[in-house]
């Protein structure tokens, strides 16, 4: 085509070589210079595109998925490359040509990219071109196009003549009820948007018929679908229209005998219940909802268990309390035994969001001996939903009432023997420590706090370790050097070398929120004991705390002090305290260089 | 110190289960080669050091193992072979392990399994897996020279003998087990072979292994052997089953055992992993 004119003029050259890799055998040249389309459009101009490239490229069609599928994406920005909206109808032939092909990848491109250029024609154009493209995909011989066309009648109907909307709704109709469950899935996954442009007195009489036809399909995969478009129509129509043409589906799609309808109906309540209003949420959903949180599928249970906050968050204000109270919490009460693990863990991970609704007393006499068999419960992640929700319940009920609750609860799993679990809770430790005041704290819980620098696994010593530091940050250096410090400091004679190591890691993390005079007077003078420890691990970490904590001692500290001892290890025995020691050395010399190159020389 | 830095870089890249290059391997096995050569047959260790049992290429139970043991350079680590085959992350796990122990020899101690050795890791996995990750068996190569110099067995603080099978009958003496020259593929039969092939076994005596190698021993084996050469306790691996644990040896010899889950599901990349059949190997 043209590269051999673009030849003749140099600055052509890179697009001929663009041109002619379109039909280079190699797929890889062929599929860059497809995602340089616009490149080469640019340089031919808006007229040799439209009456060069366009058809070169709708003949191209035959190639590879990877480059088809590039080039249907391109096409769908192409318009101001053809000569703008006025010229935009001629991208529909390759366009068309795409969105029959077998690979599903490349005709869903080519329909996204057809309804972004949709909007672009103008009346006449859209009537003239790409409505016959629609008629035509829609009755196309082969499920490929018929699939395609579904996605393509929302984005022209709205701005068609009314005999045109008719064969419109005639074609969709028809695909509502084609021979290939293909196409019927397609088109009910296209139902609610299209219900959305159609007029009101059309969706009753032509679209609602329809979804009620797919919504009994033979196959479920279709019938699902269904409930999608369920949500959309109920939010266009009336109450009483609801009730008449929607509800009569939607109950028999709550009670469908495959789970993954069922499923779905669950997955959507709460859209549901937006949709359909709160007078058909309290008369049919909510018993709806009752059978869903029993079906007889785990996965149907646990994604009603998952919408049991929002869907009673959603109630009328007026009947709220009085239906959870009656219909949904005896439910929950017999869901948070359930025998399979994933409900229980979806129900823990929104029930302590009922608490907020139900208000204080309701939380303490209903709810709280619930939160407390979850805590207990045998699969870990129930417990870890219940702890790390935690907040909202203590906003309700108060700080005073959760502890004397649930402490004793907390207490067990600060000792439960999956690691994963104590950790949890050590994460809670400081918000539970802010709200609780340093007395209860003192108390209560302090004395697990420093148990866990002795755990058996390093992820929890780690984690205490940090726990540590944020106290601190709430509670003072003051009451760190009465309660904290001395039993740190005491870890470092423990007859563990771990442990003595935990004593060095604390005094990493303390001395930032200390300050200098504690650091220096109180944590130093242990550090520097440790200095001649047996265990080289304990004498390397030595050298690496002095590095770590060298900005937060006094100066002369660091002359006198550190500087002797980190010397001395220097010429350890032990390559990794040499090693450490000489890093520290380098470091420390760097903040306080004047000084300490002074010293040193 | 341009080196130790590199090595740092290419740890922290093993430790996110990420391959590092063929050249980097390379050399990374010479230095493992200059480290490994000095070692004893039973190699000295000094407690406190946490001992290990089979790793099997299960990289994310591996990371789970240092967050419960520690991180190295901290905590002193005895691993007593089988670190490749079965699980996917084989290659990962042994270069880590190598790249730990050539940043910081005195820390970490790896000693032989039965799956080191090219004949096993041809039919368990590593061989197709170094073959799939770098396109050629070249890695797999260098392991596997690095396999033979991994030292036979270890001590620690002269009281407690670790291997990761077990007893021999041509074995009495730690001495003998000194003079075995280690540097080959494992045997078929021999005293090399039976320290890495065998299993104890509740009976007295020598028995007939079901493996195919190795021996069963008894009880009474073991107390001769503790007492020939004045041992407290015999430590070994090679028949883990589905938990993981590790022993730690405080510097009075003082023993904390921890057993542990696997690692969670959610915190493995793809592929997950899927149960192992019940080999006997």
């Amino acid at each position: 085509m043209a590269a051999s004119d673009s030849t003749t003029d140099d600055s052509l050259y890179p697009i001929a070589v663009l041109i002619d890799e379109l039909k280079n055998e190699d797929v890889q040249l062929r599929l860059n210079s497809i995602k340089k389309l616009s490149t080469i459009a640019l340089a031919l101009g808006i007229e040799r595109t439209r009456s060069e490239l366009i058809p070169f490229l709708t003949e191209t069609i035959y190639d590879e998925d990877e480059v088809l599928l590039a080039l249907a994406e391109q096409l769908g920005t192409f318009t101001p490359l053809v000569g703008g909206p006025e010229y935009v109808h001629c991208l529909l032939p390759p366009l068309e040509s795409l969105a029959t092909v077998e690979e599903t990848v490349v005709r869903d491109k080519a329909v996204e990219s057809l309804r972004n250029i949709a909007s672009q024609h103008s009346p006449a154009d859209l009537e003239e071109h790409f409505v016959p493209l629609v008629q035509r995909l829609a009755s196309g011989d082969w499920f490929t196009s018929r699939t395609s066309a579904c996605g393509l009648f929302s984005v022209c109907y709205p701005r068609v003549s009314p005999a045109i909307k008719a064969e419109l709704r005639n074609h969709f109709r028809s695909l509502c009820q084609d021979d290939t469950p293909m196409a019927r899935r397609s088109a009910a996954s296209k139902l609610g948007e299209f219900a959305k442009v159609v007029e009101i007195e059309y969706l009753k009489s032509d679209l609602i018929p329809m979804f009620v036809i797919l919504a009994q399909d033979e196959q479920d995969s279709v019938r699902l679908l269904a409930v999608e478009a369920c949500v959309s129509i109920a939010a266009l129509l009336q109450q009483e229209d609801v009730e008449q043409l929607v509800m009569p589906t939607l109950r028999q799609c709550a009670s469908d005998q495959s789970w993954r309808v069922r499923y779905m109906v669950a997955d959507k309540f709460t859209d549901l219940q937006k949709a359909v209003g709160p007078e058909i949420t309290k008369t049919d959903l909510v018993p709806a909802f009752q059978v869903l949180l029993k079906d007889i599928e785990a996965e149907v249970r646990a994604a009603a268990a998952d919408k049991v906050r929002d869907f009673c968050q959603n109630l009328d204000q007026f009947n709220q309390e009085s239906i959870i109270m009656t219909n949904i919490l005896p439910i929950v009460k017999e869901l948070v035994a359930d025998p399979n693990q994933h409900v229980k863990s979806a129900l823990a991970s929104v029930i302590m969001g009922l608490s907020p609704i139900l208000g204080k007393h309701n939380t303490i006499e209903h709810l709280l001996p619930l939160f407390l068999s979850q805590l207990r419960d045998e699969c870990p992640e129930v417990r870890l939903n219940i702890i790390s929700n935690l907040e909202c319940v203590n906003e309700v009920i108060g700080i005073q009432q959760l502890s004397q609750s649930l402490l004793p609860a907390i207490v067990e799993l600060a000792e439960d023997s999956k690691w994963r679990v104590r950790l949890a809770i050590i994460e809670y430790m400081p918000l539970l420590a802010g709200q609780l005041g340093v007395e209860f704290f003192d108390e209560k819980l302090n004395s697990l706090c420093m148990t866990w620098l002795v755990d058996h696994v390093y992820a929890i010593r780690e984690a205490a370790t940090l726990n540590l530091k944020k106290l601190v940050e709430k509670f003072g250096p003051e009451w760190a050097q009465n309660t904290v410090i001395p039993k740190v400091l005491a870890m470092s004679r423990d007859q563990n070398y771990l442990h003595r190591m935990t004593c060095l890691f604390c005094i990493n993390v303390l001395a930032e929120v200390c300050g200098p005079e504690i650091t220096t007077k109180v944590m130093l003078p242990t550090v520097l004991t440790m200095a001649t420890d047996n265990v080289a691990n304990v004498r390397f970490n030595v050298a690496k705390t002095f590095q770590r904590i060298g900005p937060f001692l006094e100066p002369s500290a660091v002359q006198t002090q550190v500087k002797p001892i980190l010397d001395k290890l220097n010429t350890d025995s032990d390559v990794d305290v040499k090693y450490f020691a000489s890093e520290a050395i380098a470091g420390i010399a760097v903040i306080f260089s004047f000084d300490y190159v002074n010293v040193s020389a | 110190m341009a080196e130790s830095s590199d090595l740092d870089r290419q740890i922290e890249q093993l430790k996110k289960c990420e391959i590092i290059k063929e050249a980097e391997v390379k050399a990374l096995c010479a230095k493992a080669r200059e480290i490994l050569i000095e070692e004893s047959n039973v190699q000295r260790v000094d407690s406190p050091v946490t001992v290990c049992g089979d790793i099997h290429g299960q990289f994310y139970d591996l990371k789970e193992l240092f967050k419960v043991g520690g991180d190295v350079p901290e905590t002193n680590y005895l691993f007593m072979g089988d670190f490749v085959d079965r699980g996917f992350y084989s290659v990962e796990t042994f270069l880590l392990l190598l790249a730990l122990k050539v940043r910081y020899p005195d820390r970490i101690t790896l000693i032989r399994g039965n799956h080191e050795s090219r004949q096993i890791t041809q039919v368990y996995g590593f061989y197709d897996e170094c073959l799939r990750k770098y396109g050629s068996i070249t890695v797999w190569r260098y392991c596997t020279e690095i396999f033979d110099y991994l030292s036979l067995s270890a001590i620690i603080d002269g009281k407690i003998f670790c291997v990761h099978g077990g007893l021999s009958p041509s074995i009495q003496t730690l001495d003998q087990i000194r003079t075995i020259d280690r540097k080959q593929e494992v045997p078929h039969d021999g005293p090399m072979c039976d320290l890495l092939w065998s299993d104890p076994e509740d009976t007295q005596g020598w028995g007939v292994s079901p493996r195919g190698a190795g021996y069963l021993f008894g009880s009474d084996v073991v107390a001769q052997f503790n007492s020939a050469n004045d041992i407290d306790m015999i430590c070994r691996a090679h028949q883990c089953g589905n938990v993981a644990a590790i022993l730690e040896l405080n510097e009075h010899l003082q023993r904390d055992f921890t057993i542990f889950e696997a690692a969670p599901q959610e915190s493995r990349g793809i592929p997950s992993k899927k149960p192992q059949a019940d080999y006997f190997l």
